[in-house]
This record gives structure tokens, sequence and C-alpha cells, in this order.
């Protein structure tokens, strides 16, 4: 799910980026720095919409850093147990498949792939319905839904089951 | 528009889900008294013989505190089963709802005369709402349904593994660890060893450890409790089936109703001035408060005549003891182990004994009525008539007795609910079997204490 949230966040500045600029090099080095990460709490930061607030600096002792307090806007993503994604399936192996939803990566494991889809190994591992009109393969793109996700400080890992109603491929790379 | 098929569904549905709510907090203590379950299964049976009602009006009718009956209404009006409509209203406003349940041919008589002075007050009614109910109550079969098949074939569990080689224990979660990339295996992070999925292990070796063993317990268990589910719900969903095609009855919104029904007594009655409801209500009186059970005016009828009368009782036994009994009844017999069958046979006498009373009443409150006049003349074939009657009910009660035994055979486990309450409300009336005759009194006695009751 995303959210649109205000965090805050000390930045460190080198003496050399004061001046003029230093609030857009302040906030090309938020981005920088935050863009793409994950935190346990909020979730993935997709992209920062604004900045609040920019505190008074401070100068650290010793090392001529200033630190500035930033308050910004931004968008993160945070998956939840029961969420329903779409995701591109980027691995197949006999244990199940791998698929990623923008930042997140997601197991679905054998046993929560329906019954009668059977895993095909080969130069393009898959799993596929006794008909063939069905197929996963990489690059396929599912439906899936969460069923359980570990979060630690920096990382968030899902695993997912396409075993209900409604789930499942939903695009097939091979008939394109 | 057949509103009987839809009743049943309430009632079922009632007995189903909502037999042993308690609208209570849960800090309150729960003694004896303040435990309230079953009340929510009254109040649904109540409505589902009324169509718009007063709230009021209708604690009134049960004997409960509106508080109390207002905390069940909300409840279900939670539970999407009840539409509920609150409005400021004068004398004037609540005698067009007066009108318009007198209308609706119940013979209600909610306003009392000292209600009419109050100035401005905001009423709240309550209507069931079939359409909704249908599917509410097909929703939460489907939930019901689903959550245990869900559970049962694993669907939201995390898939374990385990390596063969040093024990280590993995779950799906890890699985990004695990992953190698010469082959299409998990691997052991420790000694490199081909993990097994758990369930496949459990599949290919049965091996007893404690946690598989716990698991095999649980989905026993889960299929158990949906096997039980089918057998249990079942009245009930076969209740569903036959309401599918059935167009749901329909009462529409608060004022909708009431302008319909009035538009329709005034139709009735070939009257032009709109609002004389004070007549109509004023004239059923105040003996008229409903009692949904007794009002059985068949028998009030025939009681005037002498000869009549023993042809009466007689067909009226008739149809007591081939009535069929409702599902909610027939299941609380069945499937029992041997030492409570005899307990069950009781039981059935008991229904039978129960109704009983319900036309005793009757025919007490009538000779009260007609006490004086007729009590001279009527006395002997009164008489003759009650002894009849115990002859028949003696016959009668053998022939429940046999059914009971059949109902047995059908297999249920669902035994304990009633039990209790009808054991002992009965204990008094089952003398009337036993003693036959000379019990006359006694029996009698306890109607009457009944009658002033409720
Ligand atoms: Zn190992």
């Amino acid at each position: 799910m995303f959210f649109h949230i205000v965090l805050e966040r000390n930045m460190q500045l080198h003496p050399r980026h004061f001046g003029r600029n230093l609030r857009e090099n302040l906030v090309a080095k938020l981005m920088k720095d935050v863009e793409g990460t994950c935190s346990g709490q909020h979730g993935f930061v997709v992209a920062i919409t604004g900045i609040e607030n920019i505190g008074k600096g401070l100068i650290r002792d010793g090392t001529g850093f200033v630190s500035f307090p930033v308050k910004y806007q931004c968008v993160v993503f945070r998956p939840f147990k029961g969420e329903i994604l779409e995701a591109v399936v980027t691995m197949v192996n006999k244990m199940g498949f791998f698929a990623e939803a923008g930042p997140v990566q997601i197991f679905v494991s054998n046993h929560l792939i329906p019954d009668d889809m059977e895993f095909q190994s080969g130069d393009m591992p898959n799993y596929t319905t006794s008909d063939g009109s069905v197929k996963i393969q990489k690059d396929s793109e599912v439906r899936l839904k969460i069923i359980g996700t570990r979060v630690d400080a920096t990382e968030i890992f899902c695993i997912g089951t396409i075993k209900d109603d409604f789930l499942g491929v939903i695009n097939d790379p091979a008939s394109v | 528009m057949s509103i009987e098929p839809f009743n049943r569904l309430v009632k079922l549905a009632a007995r189903a889900f909502y037999d042993d709510i308690t609208t209570k907090g849960d800090n309150q203590p729960k003694t004896g008294r303040s435990d309230n379950r079953g009340i929510a299964v009254v109040v649904l049976d109540a409505l589902s013989r009324r169509q718009w009602v007063r709230e009021e009006d209708l604690a009134k009718d049960l004997k409960l505190h509106s508080k109390q009956l207002r905390r069940t209404l909300r409840f279900f009006e939670e539970e999407k089963l009840v539409t509920r409509d609150h409005r400021k209203e004068t004398a004037k406003g609540a005698k067009i709802f007066s009108a318009a349940v007198a209308a609706t041919a119940d013979g209600q008589q909610p306003t009392k005369e000292g209600e009419e002075k109050i100035k401005l007050h905001t009423h709240s009614y309550c209507c069931l709402d079939y359409a909704q109910i249908y599917d509410v109550v097909r929703y939460r079969l489907h939930r019901m349904k689903k959550k245990l098949k869900d559970e049962l074939e694993d669907k939201n569990t995390v898939q374990e593994y385990v390596c063969p080689n040093c024990g280590k224990r993995y779950n799906a979660l890890d699985a990004l660890q695990l992953i190698s990339l010469e082959d299409e295996y998990f691997h052991c992070e420790s000694c490199n060893g081909e993990l097994v999925a758990e369930s496949d292990k459990l599949a290919s070796q049965e091996v007893g450890d404690g946690d598989s063993n716990a698991r095999r317990l649980r989905r026993e268990k889960l299929k158990d409790m949906l096997q039980n589910m089918e057998v249990q719900l079942k009245p009930l969903m076969e209740q569903i089936n036959r309401v599918k095609d059935l167009p749901a009855p329909e009462f529409g919104t608060l004022q909708a109703w009431e302008a319909r029904a009035n538009a329709q007594r005034r139709a009735e009655n070939g009257e032009s001035s709109a609002t004389d409801p004070s007549k109509s209500s004023h004239g059923l009186g105040y003996g008229g408060t409903p009692m949904p059970f007794l009002g059985d005016t068949k028998v009030e009828v025939d009681f005037s005549g002498v000869e009549g009368k023993g042809n009466d009782i007689k067909s009226e036994a008739d149809t007591t003891s081939l009535k069929v009994l409702p599902p909610w009844m027939i299941k609380q017999g069945m499937n029992l182990t041997k030492e409570q069958r005899g307990e069950v046979k009781q039981e059935a006498k008991m229904d039978d004994t129960l109704a009983a009373p319900e036309y005793s009443d009757d025919k007490k409150a009538n000779t009260e009525d007609n006490e004086k006049t007729l009590q001279d003349e009527y006395f002997k074939a009164y008489y003759a008539a009650l002894i009849q009657r115990q002859q028949e009910e003696a016959e009668k009660s053998r022939q429940v007795g046999m059914k009971s035994k059949r109902d047995e055979n059908e297999g249920d486990d669902n035994v304990n609910w009633e039990e209790a309450p009808v054991a002992g409300d009965a204990n008094g009336n089952f003398k009337v079997n036993d003693l036959n005759v000379e019990a006359d009194a006694t029996a009698e006695d306890e109607d009457d204490i009944d009658w002033e009751e409720g």
C-alpha cells in the first residue's frame, strides 16, 4: 500500500556545498540518500515530493560538517499481509517462483500455486496447466496475495499465494 | 409477496448464529439474572411477525426494558438484519403510525392514551430487512466455509523447509537466501544440503515428531468442524436455496410503508377523512395488546357454542399431534447418547404438553369472560370435554413418543441448548399426563399463573 507521509532526517553537509545553492545541494543529497531505501517501519521510500522545513544547521565538532534537520514529504510503499499486488515474475524454480512488485520481492512457494499447475524444467522453467492454457515463467505478470511479510530494519520480504479466486497470471509474455 | 419462507430463514438464522449472543457489556457480572442470552432470538422472532414497529411498543409486547431492547436492536442494525428509523414526532405523527399499524391487520394497539399528550418526542422504529438478511446469511455461510477450507488446504500457511543433513529448519520467508545458482532447489546455508519441503516429508515418511503430529491433529479437527458445519447448518442452507428465486418482502422506508398502509385502510373502509385513527385504535381497547402465541381467535369463537365444543377440541388435538416440528426443534432431539434418550422422550412429551396450555389458557380466559352467564349451563359439558381432552392427550403423547424415536436416528450433536429451560418449565404440566383427571385442578392453577404473567 502507498502512503504519503512526512519524515525527518538529519542531513550532514560538507562545507564545500555551502553558498548560494546550499538548499538545492541539501535536497539533492536527500534524494540521493533516501529514495529507494527501505525502512521496516515505513516501507520503501519511492519518491520525495516536497520539503516541509529545514532547521538550523549545527556544526559538528572536529569535522566541519554541518547537520541540518530536514522535514520532507514522501511517498512510501509498504506491503501488508492480505494485500493483493500485481507483480512481475523474476525467477521460476522447482520450489516456486519469485516475483517483484516495484521494490518488493515476493516468493510464491509451489504449494501455493494451484494444484493443476505442474513444474516444467528446461531453458525456460515454468508452471503450466495440464491443457497448457496458463503458463507462469520469467516475465509473466501475476496477481498475488501477500500472506506473510518479513520486516527487518532495512529490508522487507514477502511471501504470496496465487491459490485463490482471481489470482494468477494476468498477462502471458509468450502470447504477446 | 410471500413472507413465510423468509420468516423461516430469519428464525433458522437466529437460532444458528444469534442463540448465545448477549448484549451486556463484558465488564458487567454475569449473574443468572443478568444473563440475557436468547433475547436476540426472541426479538428476531417477534420482528418476523411484524412489519415496521415502534421500539417502545415492541419492548412493551416483549416485556423487555426498552434499553435492553434497543441494545439488541442496535446490535442487529450493525449485523445488517434490521433497518431502523428515528424521528421526532408529535402526538399526531404517532397517530398516523398507529393507524398504519391498525391497517396491517395485526390488531396491534400501540399507543396508550397518556402518550398522546407528549408534545414532541423522538421515536425509533425498526423493521426486518429481508433482502439484506438473505445476503448477510449467505455471505456469513460463505465466509465460514471458506475460512475452514483455506485452513484445511494450508492456503495461508508459510511453507517450511528442513535440511535432511543437519536438520536445520527454514521457511518460505528465508527463500531469498536459500536459492542457489546451480540448480532449482533450495540449499542449506550451513551444509549446502538440498532442502525438503516439510509437507513432502510428512507425506513420504510420516515422521512422527511432535510438530507434524500436532499439525495432523489440527487438520482432522478442521475436517470435523467443516463436516459438522455442513450437517448442522443444512436446514439453513436449504432454506437459503428455497428463498433464492423468491422476491424478498419489501416494506420500504417507514414513511412509504405508513403511507401505503393508511391508503390501503382508507380504501378498505371507504373513508374520506384522512386521519381518524383514534377511532380504530381506541376501538381495540387496552385489552387488545397482542399476544402472538395466544392469538388463536378460532378457539375463542368455537368455545362459545356448546355442541361444537367436543369436536373442536378434537380437531385441535389432531392438528397439534400432526404438527411438523420446526427444524431447530428436531435438531435438538437428534444424535444422543443412550443415557440421554430417556430424557429426550420426556422432552418430546413436554413439547406436546407445552402446546396444551395454549388452548387451555384461551379456554380459561374465555370461560372467565362468560363465567357468570354460562357457568351453570355448561359446567357439566365443560368437564366432559376436559376428560375427553385428557384421554386424547394421553393417546397423543404416545404417538409423539414414537416420533421422537425416529428423530433421534438422524444424527446431530448440538443437543444442550434448549433442554434446561424446557425441563424447568414443564415439570408441572407433566403431571397432567401422569395423574390424568385428578390433576385437573393443579394443572389449571398453574395455567392461571402463566396467564397473569404472560
Ligand atoms: Zn544443512
